[in-house]
């Protein structure tokens, strides 16, 4: 746990200039099994401390991999300095960032370090589970990982706070051979919110999960190409998180909305079905805990939902308190940062469509012609709202029955076109919170949904 | 320099102490100083002052590796400790093996001091600039910076290498706008050793700039084709380079047997006018690096050469793996030999195709097939540039791709890191609306 070495460097914040001073560590633990061989043991622990100023409409910013007390007031001297550069140079005579309210000081519990050891006997009881229960495999790969961030924050108003968000992982990744003998994968992710040894007490516990995936990847050897153009789709919870956080989430950031994305000219318009209502979560969605949950963020903001899409409309953006002035709304907690030397960037937290009535078996059956998509590899935005997600896992839907399986696809549309096709949404909701966003910084993100019937683009051969 | 090798030589000391059978280290201090501008606009400025300490151990054959940015002798015992802890976690592997030495070099490169007046004056002119010759471009973000760093790698098989760096790089986020119509956003890359040009001057920014100024209006792409597809050399490798990469030659594909190559080392893979090289020595290159991960100095090689597979991307651990050689190094400095046509002669010999500048796809197959977006993209018909396409999605094999190369420009991108030219490939499954 970090000490509070930076309460007493408060004393040199310039008085009336916005001031952030932030003490951070990374801790990364990392096991990688590729067939029952250790590939990779790593750890890592970054830490240090990082200052930004604003001034004039510009920022000034410096960190240092050192945390002491001398370490936090070399940072705030640079951090002026750089601010004063800017200011004289470049500055913009934007007034100085609106006050926001503070509160006690946020605190949370302390967390604990598991021996490599755990990692390493885990995914080795794992390797040897799919070892011995998966014989039509070619190769397997078992990641064991956790990426934690503890953060303490002081800043010159708002909220100071003591944060720590752990996450932990098994991935899994199976790879067969088409009777053509070409290859194909399937992974998943098990694991969330949490220290490693707290997720994962028992590898049996991951087995149901694992006999499933090999199932699928079983059907998968035999699938067929996805018969490209436009078609009727189901869109499963993960596709529907990957749409919700890549093809509207990443235009709906402020900072992307003022770089120009389609955002920007549809505020308070209709951009899809009014089926369809979009909220960036902060901590708590659907009466439950959010898979990685932000209770304030890395500018002092007290963390707070902020909706997006409301029944079709196009309601808000979000926000840094930078932006949130410029646009007359509220910031909502979404200003973070993922290293000590990195400066906070206008993030999503946990982003998800809100589930409808519809029941996934009628939404299956009232498809003549289309695909059941399920899983995704990647995805991608353009602030345009051009999306494009790969897809790893479906099937055919061939009159209101599920049919084969699909081999690796594409599927892409623009956003605020294909969501006005949403016709039904399925009464569950599924979270996934595996990956990083990738912005100017990594960041760990949770994104959901229910299941979507809608139009898309799909790629086949 | 004094200072970090110093530091390598306690922890190489205390992980003898501790029982390793082999450890190195890769101890490292640098500054950063980066310019950011954001919606068209200067928004901050950054100094960071970083420190980085990498400890690999062997132990009876079992490997552990330790990341830490702190140089107190409490904390380096520490994460010695820690490695020596991960190595006894793991598993026996004969496969590890490092270099032995003696060796023991220096290398400066770059600039490494910095001037931050004139990156910033540089970086304004270049703004101005753009603002000026392409009034349609909105600079989502640039970020402008330059690195300097103090590097020692060192065993305890006595290899020592000090490498002292700095350069300048620009990176450009941007996209075209007219009232409410936009382009998808584009991104132009350069890392430079000084700043005697004008930036807008370097790699294909300029070209790339007005390439997307000219998509704004457009066109949907009706029904599907096969046929040819240009890819621009951002393209190229993020379709054809990244999965080669990725999927056929490299540690993971190869030691997992799923690679498709891992039958074809001297047998042709390609056209016979695509040579693939690696080439961290090359003038074109900025800064390369001089040695591998396991502390082999690094050499230039082909990795396919006149179409023929001449060497796989493997380690010296891969290579003893597979029982294969160890690649001659590990970077990312990707040459690609050039043709002799240029863009413009290579577009007029297409009757319908695509030009594709940026790729949005997802993950390729272990067998090599992808499928994605064609983002920044032109029609062509009649061998001339017919107008900039929307959503079209394209889809091939990259092995096949290999074979049916029709073209290879003499233009190429030198961005500082790689040199890559334009190819033209047919077969590859074009579909619109």
């Amino acid at each position: 746990m970090l000490q509070d070495l930076l309460n007493e460097q408060k004393c040199l914040f310039t008085p009336g200039v916005h001031t952030e001073l932030r003490g951070q560590n990374n801790r990364n633990r990392r096991v990688v099994l590729l067939s029952g061989d250790v590939m990779a043991n790593v750890r890592s622990d970054v830490s240090g401390v990082s200052a930004r100023v604003y001034r004039g409409g510009v920022w000034g910013f410096s960190s240092m991999a050192e945390y002491t007390k001398e370490a936090a007031a070399t940072v705030l001297k640079a951090a002026s300095e750089n601010a004063d550069f800017m200011e004289r140079h470049a500055g913009n005579g934007k007034p100085p960032l609106a006050p926001i309210t503070g509160g006690q000081p946020f605190v949370m519990e302390d967390f604990h370090d598991p021996a490599q050891k755990v990692y390493v006997d885990f995914a080795r009881e794992v390797d040897a589970y799919i070892a011995a229960h998966c014989p039509k495999l070619t190769s397997r790969k078992v990641l064991a990982t956790e990426d934690s961030m503890e953060k303490l924050l002081k800043v010159s108003d708002g909220m100071d706070a003591h944060i720590l968000s752990p996450r932990s992982y098994i991935y899994v990744f199976l790879t067969a051979e088409t009777p053509a003998g070409a290859p194909v994968e399937l992974f998943k992710a098990f694991g969330g919110s949490g220290t490693f040894d707290v997720n994962f007490t028992d590898p049996a516990a991951l087995y149901d999960g694992i006999d499933k995936l090999y199932e699928q990847l079983m059907q998968k050897r035999e699938g067929v190409y996805a018969d490209a153009g436009e078609k009727t789709v189901i869109l499963g919870g993960m596709m529907t998180g990957m749409l919700s956080h890549e093809a509207v989430g990443h235009t709906v950031e402020a900072d992307l909305v003022l770089g120009g994305s389609v955002a920007a000219h549809n505020l308070n318009k209709q951009v899809a079905s009014d089926l369809v209502t979009l909220t960036d979560f902060a901590h708590t969605a659907f009466g439950e805990p959010c898979p990685l949950p932000v209770f304030v963020d890395d500018e002092g903001t007290e963390a707070k939902d902020v909706t997006l899409i409301r029944n079709g409309i196009l309601t808000g953006y979000m926000n840094s308190r930078e932006s949130a002035q410029h646009f007359g709304m509220e910031p909502g907690g979404n200003a973070r940062a993922w290293m000590f030397s990195d400066e906070p960037l206008i993030r999503m937290r946990n982003t998800a469509v809100h589930p409808g009535k519809d029941k996934l078996d009628d939404m299956i059956a009232s498809i003549d012609d289309g695909y059941y998509l399920i899983d995704s590899g990647n995805g991608q935005a353009d602030t345009t709202g051009e999306f494009m997600f790969g897809v790893t896992m479906g099937y055919e839907i061939k009159g209101g029955k599920l049919g084969k399986a699909l081999l690796d696809t594409t599927i892409s549309g623009v956003a605020f076109d294909m969501l006005k096709t949403v016709d039904m949404v399925s009464d569950s909701v599924f979270w996934c919170s595996s990956g990083f966003c990738g912005k100017k910084q990594p960041m760990p993100v949770g994104m959901g949904g229910p299941a979507l019937r809608c139009r898309v683009k799909i790629g086949g051969r | 320099m004094d200072r970090i090798t110093s530091i390598a030589k306690t922890i190489l000391t205390e992980a003898k102490k501790l029982g390793a059978d082999y450890a190195q280290c890769t101890v490292s201090e640098s500054e950063k100083k980066e310019f950011n501008v954001d919606g068209g606009q200067f928004s901050l400025m950054r100094t960071l002052f970083n420190r980085n300490v990498v400890i690999t151990v062997l132990k009876e054959q079992r490997k552990g590796t330790v990341q830490i940015n702190r140089f107190e002798e409490e904390a380096l015992k520490a994460a010695v400790t820690d490695a020596i802890a991960a190595s006894d976690s793991g598993k026996p592997d004969p496969a590890w093996e490092f270099a032995e030495g003696p060796a023991d070099e220096s290398f400066e490169e770059g600039a490494p001091e910095c001037d931050a007046d004139r990156l910033f004056l540089r970086t304004k002119e270049l703004l101005e600039t753009i603002r000026e010759r392409h009034p349609k471009i909105l600079m989502e973000q640039m970020i402008t910076e330059h690195d300097a760093a103090k590097t020692v790698f060192m065993s305890t098989s006595d290899v020592c290498y000090r490498t002292r760096s700095g350069c300048y790089s620009f990176g450009l986020m941007y996209s075209a706008h007219e009232g409410e119509k936009s382009t998808s956003f584009y991104g132009s890359d350069v890392t430079v050793k000084t700043l005697d040009r004008p930036v807008i001057e370097c790699a294909l920014i300029e070209r790339e700039l007005a390439a997307v100024e000219q998509q704004l209006d457009p066109m949907p792409l009706e029904g599907k084709f096969v046929g040819p597809a240009i890819l621009a050399p951002m393209a190229l490798g993020e379709i054809v380079i990244g999965t080669i990469l990725g999927n056929f030659v490299s540690d993971m594909s190869l030691i997992d047997g799923v690679s498709i190559w891992k039958d074809k080392l001297g047998k042709e893979v390609a056209d016979p006018a695509f040579s693939l090289s690696f080439r961290p020595l090359s003038e074109d290159v900025v800064i390369g690096s001089h040695y591998t991960g396991e502390g082999y100095r690094a050499e230039d090689f082909d990795l396919i050469r006149d179409g023929k597979l001449t060497s796989f991307f493997l380690s010296q651990y891969g290579a003893n793996k597979i029982g294969g050689t160890r690649a001659g190094n590990q970077s990312g400095n990707i040459i690609v030999a050039p043709g002799v046509e240029s863009l413009e002669q290579i577009i007029s010999g297409i009757d319908r195709g695509i030009l594709v500048m940026r790729f949005s796809g997802g993950q390729p197959a272990p067998s090599g097939e992808f499928s994605g977006v064609a983002k920044n993209s032109f029609l062509i018909e009649n061998g001339k540039i017919a107008g900039a396409l929307s959503e079209t999605m394209i889809s091939g094999c990259v092995p096949d791709m290999l074979m049916q190369i029709r073209g290879i420009s003499s233009d190429l991108l030198k961005d500082g890191n790689v040199s890559i030219p334009y190819i033209a490939f047919d077969g590859l499954t074009i579909s619109g609306k």
